[in-house]
């Protein structure tokens, strides 16, 4: 009943976004006020019926019913009850489902948060909105239903879910994702109503600013937890693969970035509009390409769904609507906006010019990297495939000039900057940056100069210069406490994700050079050493898990003699889909994690073990996890929050 | 021209559809062979179950047949050893390649043959012996030279000892209906 009652709920949800789709755009064109003012309302009603829509998928799992097709290949009577929840969302067809729940639930935002936008902005805005959401509604219950029933024939017992997503990582990481991907939709949909319009102005650029960096927020946090839980579950140690889906995800991360920072442009200056639209496309436009390769098996990858050139082709056809209608629209109406304002070569405005440069080209590498074969292959060349020493390359040979840019650039004035105030201040930093470079990797058990030393040096260098920068800017005001309330949010907001990223580049840096690992075969009680620490293993037992078995092995970890802490790591092995799957014990301090995984039984009462010691491995996810804070930070600036005055009759007539 | 400027993206994403579009139709796992049309790499390899007898290429001259890349670690490889030995039953010559998965000194047991052979033939005997004779390719050198990704996969090699066809995946009545079975006629006529 509950299930069909989801489906049910699913059908309103579509009728409404037709609605959505329809009626507020028309009204914008024939100007009727309450046309407009209806959008609101069904942006809401369309979000409810989606949202019941998944409650309902959820009661399915929790309640085994597995005369639900999905239910049965994704859970089992056995899965606890936290995984039955996320299973809903494991499959394709749940997955899809929770995407359409998002789109929805930011639709809604949009609807409730935009009291200061004009009636028929906001009315085409959601218009687009429930356009694209009429796509992804149709696709959920008509190419991909996840409350298809399998009556009268239904198995007794589930399938249960891939083990590789029984995994706290796998609860955060799928719905912080999609949140970012789709929340893209809100930009893309901002800068069709502007081109619809012809308003692209600095008041436009300030609506759009809090909805890209939401959604490069959700997005960010998303990708690094997805790294998180690869480093976890995957049993290597090794947190990026430049994986299809990997890259498809990182693709709009990277057009997002470039589009918080063009933004900044065009609402401080009121230039740069045309390239900060076309951002605004793409960034969305990518998260559609990326949805496409995931979901129709033209790439294959780790985790792509099952693949269905149905599905393919309506996915294709969707993203050759709305990309390839939107990008018509861009071509028709960009012509027309002209930016006036006038810069020199040495200004803010050219180094987040230089920003984007750098931010499009890491882009269009993992774009090529992750196509390049597939074009390959359809040109009649042959297969080839591209690995992960082209990217890591390519990026190493990016990273550089980036991030000495990056130190650079909030120095440096709009319009113009005169070169020679900043060299002392630029030439402390340069030699603070150097000192602590220094000084950490004299810290290190080997001086190693090439990798790592660039790495500190160019992480230092980023992170010493935008302290320095904040520091400076409070002083501005007086004192330095008067300094800290004087300066607004989104400052300390930039400030917070550049120092995120100064970490990132350290904490890879560190990990690629400095990483241990050792392969052992050890009996209980045997010792083996590794980077100063000696890992003893204690005790090897039998696992009994609701839905696994297999061996847990006890390690006790000393350095210098020294006790430094007890680890435990498990090969389990999942009964009803049979498959070994190794749970690494991770000991995580900032300056380094000890990471140990379970390998196979060896004969004569021994067990063969993964050891490794990772320096900064932490500082990876650190760099991410204080990017998004400092996303979130910007968020809260108060600016975005001031209301201008509702559009009048007279307005909507106008327009 | 400024104004075609702006119809750039457009042209250069309606270009990726079409790369997308025809990518949609063609199997990602299908991938041009290197040793197609070339005669067998030159290899001498031990006899699975009689490991005193080395063949070589040409003792495989004179007849059309199979060679599958398997393994008994390999389910798919079990699971197409049914439809094999029915292949057999008809006529069709069938050559086992057995690829032996690459071991880590520290974790793995040592290699026994004696330990493979009572495997393999467990496992022939359960699921059928669709093979004339099996040759172990301990060092996955002649797996490498002809092109193996994985297992399993299967060579059409003709009297003469020409490489013919190379299927990646599993071999099942509608695979074999649909693209082997015409191959085998076609270059097993004199």
């Amino acid at each position: 009943m509950i299930v069909e009652a989801g489906q049910l709920a699913l059908t309103f949800a579509f009728a409404l976004s037709l609605l959505l789709a329809i009626i507020p755009l028309y009204g914008s064109f024939v100007a009727n006020q309450r046309m407009l003012l209806l959008a609101k309302p069904l942006a809401l009603g369309q979000f409810l019926f989606c949202l019941l829509a998944m409650l309902a998928l959820i009661y399915a799992f929790r309640t085994n019913d597995f005369t639900v097709v999905n239910v049965a290949q994704n859970s089992s009577s056995t899965l606890p009850w936290y995984y039955q929840i996320t299973a809903s969302f494991g499959s394709h067809e749940g997955s899809m489902l929770l995407w359409v729940l998002m789109l929805a639930g930011w639709t809604a935002l949009v609807a409730q948060f935009s009291k200061a936008l004009p009636l028929l902005l906001l009315g085409r805005i959601l218009g687009i909105m429930g356009v694209i959401c009429v796509g992804f509604i149709a696709f959920s219950l008509f190419m991909s239903n996840p409350f298809e029933r399998s009556l009268p024939f239904f198995p007794v017992e589930g399938r249960d879910l891939n083990p590789l997503l029984q995994d706290f990582g796998m609860i955060l990481h799928p719905p912080t994702l999609y949140m970012g991907y789709v929340g893209f939709a809100v930009a893309f949909a901002f800068a069709i109503a502007a081109l619809m319009g012809g308003r692209f102005d600095s008041v436009w650029a300030r609506w759009v600013r809090p909805w890209a960096l939401a959604a490069w927020l959700f997005l960010t946090l998303g990708i690094m937890l997805g790294s998180w839980w690869a480093y976890n579950e995957l049993g290597w140690g090794g947190w990026w693969f430049w994986d299809p889906v990997e890259n498809a995800s990182f693709m709009p991360w990277l057009a997002g970035t470039a589009l918080i920072h063009s933004l900044a442009v065009t609402e401080k200056r009121g230039t740069f509009k045309s390239w900060t639209v076309l951002l605004a496309l793409a960034a969305f436009a990518l998260s559609l390409v990326g949805a496409f390769l995931v979901r129709s098996g033209v790439l294959v990858s780790v985790h792509s769904f099952a693949t269905d050139p149905g599905r393919g082709m309506y996915l294709l056809v969707f993203l050759l609507l709305v990309v390839g209608g939107s990008l018509l629209l861009y071509g028709m109406r960009m012509n027309s906006v002209r930016s006036q304002a006038r810069y020199q070569l040495f200004s803010r405005e050219m180094m987040l010019w230089g920003n984007n440069i750098f931010l499009l080209t890491a882009c269009l590498i993992v774009f090529l990297g992750t196509l390049f074969p597939l074009f390959h292959k359809e040109l009649g060349l042959g297969s080839i495939s591209i690995g992960e020493p082209f990217f890591n390359q390519m990026f190493y040979y990016l990273t550089i000039p980036f991030a000495l840019m990056l130190g650079l650039g909030p120095w440096v004035r709009w319009k113009q900057q005169q070169f020679t105030p900043l060299v002392k201040p630029l030439g402390l930093i340069l030699v603070a940056a150097l000192i602590l470079a220094l000084g950490v990797l004299a810290s290190m058990q080997s001086v190693q100069a090439n990798l790592a030393l660039l790495g500190m040096l160019l992480g230092a260098w980023v992170g010493v210069s935008a302290l320095a920068e904040v520091m400076l800017r409070m002083r501005q005001f007086g004192s330095v406490t008067q300094g800290l309330t004087k300066l607004n949010a989104s400052h300390y907001g930039m400030t917070l994700a550049h120092i995120g990223f100064a970490v990132l580049v350290i904490g890879v840096a560190m990990t690629k050079t400095y990483t241990e690992e050792r392969d052992v075969r050890m009996q209980e009680g045997d010792t083996a050493t590794l980077a100063g620490y000696q890992f003893t293993l204690v005790d090897v037992y039998d696992l009994d898990g609701p839905n696994y078995g297999g061996q847990a092995a006890e390690l006790d970890v000393r350095k210098d003699g020294r006790y430094v802490t007890h680890l435990h790591a498990e090969k389990r092995f999942y009964r009803i889909q049979r498959t070994i799957m190794t749970e690494a014990a991770v000991h995580a301090r900032l300056s380094r994690d000890l990471y140990v995984s379970l390998g196979e039984e060896l004969p004569g009462n021994a067990w063969a073990l993964r050891i490794q010691v990772k320096p900064f491995v932490r500082w990876i996810w650190l760099g991410g996890l204080l990017m998004s804070l400092g996303a979130l930070l910007a968020l809260a600036d108060k600016r975005y929050r001031r209301k201008t005055p509702p559009a009048t009759k007279q307005e909507v007539a106008n327009a | 021209m400024r104004k075609l400027f702006f119809y750039v993206p457009l042209a250069l994403f309606l270009l990726l559809t079409v790369f997308l579009l025809s990518g949609l139709f063609s199997d990602p796992r299908e991938r041009e062979s290197a040793s197609l049309n070339k005669a067998l790499p030159e290899f001498a390899l031990a006899d699975l179950m009689q490991p005193q007898h080395i063949w070589t290429p040409e003792q495989l001259h004179g007849e059309t047949f199979l060679l599958n890349v398997w393994g008994t670690w390999c389910p798919t490889c079990n699971a197409e050893l049914g439809y094999l030995t029915e292949l057999r039953k008809q006529g069709v010559k069938i050559v086992g390649l057995y690829y032996e998965l690459p071991r880590d000194p520290t974790f793995d047991a040592p290699f026994s043959l004696k330990a493979l052979q009572q495997d393999v033939a467990q496992k022939l005997q359960q699921n059928g012996d669709p093979y004339q004779f099996n040759i172990l390719d301990l060092e996955r050198r002649l797996s490498l030279d002809l092109g193996v990704s994985g297992a399993p996969e299967t060579f059409l090699i003709d009297s003469n000892g020409i490489v013919r066809a190379h299927h990646i995946g599993d071999i099942n009545p509608q695979i074999w209906r649909a693209k082997l079975a015409p191959l085998y006629q076609q270059w097993s006529q004199p």
